[in-house]
């Protein structure tokens, strides 16, 4: 009797394990995200700083109510949007052809890495005004930013991703004589798609960071114009609607667009090393 | 069929020179199943690679059919110990890929895969990726793969390698089934003596570094063949003797350059 109850409830708990262990973690994650929210409400009715300086959480969400109302956050949202899409789409389409090129030809690498390397270390920002001049206030230089800081990632995780085709796939597609277009079209661009998934989320990571800072200079739209511009009317409010904004979209892309991306391809095909 | 004659290769490292390979001269009749044993790092990895045109030789010379080697060629196919599948591809797309490569059409292509991965005992496995196969299966689709271009010559590089005992065993009897209806000409390098003598119409042994041509054995006994009759333990006795010599010096020269390194 006491021998079947043991049993029972050993495979009782074996089977609830992972489930309880989530909502443990959960539960811990959204603890810690109430408790942020209560000490920024202390210290707010503490009047530590200012209130022109330091908005509370109900000014914030009130701010969100209001902005979307007026139309202003969905303006901001899309005109940064479309930058950074744009920006990144341009990174990704001479990064990914420039790296794929990089990886496979020691010509190339010793043609163009030195000039490579010496550019890659200047801050995105540091182009803007230049970008200015070239291009105006705006779109465009916006976008030459975000272009610019994206660039590299990419290109140095795509010309990592093809060096680790060599050997065994080259010798397979030599054995089989894969003429060279079929070669890249089969085995250089889905054996590097790994490494060019993580080059264009980190493209993405690096745009999405630098875009504030770009349009807080050099443009009158976007969610970074809008954070710098609320400074003149003092609005922290609408300054902290803003920076949340610009966080979850940013967790959005990372955790549902780039992990959907990731399923349908790498995952797919058991090329997938290690869970994020 | 293959003629190999003073087949040589050497590398070049820091410390001087390495020859892998020393003046190797054999040749294979059409249809033979011959195997290539000897001490790790012996060359024999090397000759096969050199007969795939994979990497040059440093002198002598491969004609297949009388044709000299150059480079890889539609005549010779190669299966790697690591399978080296696609893990992009389909198991169908992986058989497939020699015959896209070529540019043959979508329906002969087709028709090549769906009869070659009934033959290997994959039919159902056609939509699936490589890595929701087993070693032994991924093999069958290497196998397929190479079969699908329809070489004169089978090139195996210790395909069993990296399998398990019973799977081995399998494979073994797997790919004599095969080699009987497809009728390839094989060179098949491996380090076990028993897959030789098991596999091999001829079991070629050889030195330790450089390589050489030891001994040209030929196994006349009849498939499939009994592991634990007295014939088949004669031979083991047989090729045993004739290994340990190489397999010993083989050691001698990799704990001298552990010294030395």
């Amino acid at each position: 009797m006491s021998g079947t109850t043991i049993e029972r409830a050993g495979a009782a708990s074996i089977a609830r394990t992972p489930r309880r262990r989530v909502s443990r973690d959960t539960l811990l994650g959204a603890g810690t995200l109430i408790g942020f929210l209560l000490v920024w409400k202390v210290v707010h009715w503490l009047g530590l700083f200012p209130p022109w300086a330091f908005p509370s959480p109900e000014q914030v969400v009130g701010a969100f109510v209001d902005l979307t109302r007026s139309g202003q956050l969905p303006a901001n949202t899309w005109a940064s949007l479309l930058r950074q899409i744009v920006g990144v789409f341009l990174a990704a389409a001479v990064g990914i052809p420039a790296g794929l090129l990089l990886g496979a030809s020691r010509t190339a690498r010793a043609a163009l890495l030195p000039l490579c390397r010496l550019i890659y270390p200047i801050p995105g920002i540091a182009w803007i005004p230049l970008a200015i001049l070239w291009f105006g206030i705006g779109f465009k230089s916006t976008v030459f930013v975000i272009f610019f800081t994206g660039l590299w990632p990419i290109l140095f995780n795509t010309m990592a991703g093809v060096s680790t085709l060599e050997g065994q796939y080259t010798d397979v597609a030599r054995v089989y004589l894969a003429p060279r277009l079929f070669y890249v079209r089969k085995i250089l661009i889905p054996g590097s798609l790994p490494f060019i998934i993580t080059g264009v989320r980190l493209t993405y990571g690096v745009g999405w960071r630098v875009i504030v800072g770009a349009e807080m200079i050099s443009s009158i739209t976007g969610l970074g114009f809008m954070i710098d511009d609320a400074r003149w009317q003092l609005r922290p409010d609408v300054m902290v609607a803003g920076m949340i904004t610009i966080a979850m979209i940013g967790w959005f892309m990372e955790n549902w667009a780039f992990d959907w991306l990731e399923r349908v391809t790498i995952e797919r095909w058991g090329m997938k090393t290690a869970p994020r | 069929m293959v003629e190999i004659q003073t087949l040589s290769k050497r590398y070049q490292v820091d410390e001087g020179e390495i020859v892998a390979l020393a003046a190797t001269s054999l040749t294979i009749g059409e249809g033979e199943f011959v195997c290539l044993l000897g001490p790790s790092g012996c060359g024999k990895s090397t000759l096969l690679k050199i007969v795939a045109g994979l990497i040059p030789a440093s002198g002598g010379s491969v004609l297949i059919n009388g044709h000299p080697v150059a480079g890889p060629g539609p005549d010779r196919a190669v299966v790697f110990q690591d399978y080296a599948l696609f893990p992009w591809m389909t198991v169908n797309d992986n058989v497939e890929f020699g015959l896209a490569a070529r540019g043959v059409d979508a329906t002969r292509r087709h028709q090549v895969s769906g009869e070659l991965l009934r033959v290997v005992g994959l039919g159902d496995f056609a939509a699936k990726y490589p890595h929701h196969l087993s070693g032994g299966m991924k093999q069958r689709v290497s196998i397929a793969r190479a079969l699908a271009v329809d070489p004169v010559l089978l090139l195996m590089d210790e395909p069993f390698g990296a399998l398990d005992a019973q799977t081995r065993y399998v494979m073994q009897q797997e790919l004599l089934r095969i080699w009987r209806g497809y009728r390839k000409t094989v060179l098949f390098v491996t380090h076990s003596i028993e897959e030789a003598l098991y596999l091999g119409d001829r079991v070629l042994i050889m030195t330790a570094r450089p390589g050489r041509i030891k001994a040209d054995l030929r196994v006349s006994q009849p498939r499939p063949r009994d592991v634990a009759g007295d014939e088949f333990t004669r031979l083991r006795k047989q090729t045993l003797d004739l290994l340990s010599e190489e397999i010993a010096r083989s050691m001698e020269q990799d704990s001298a350059r552990a010294v030395t390194s």
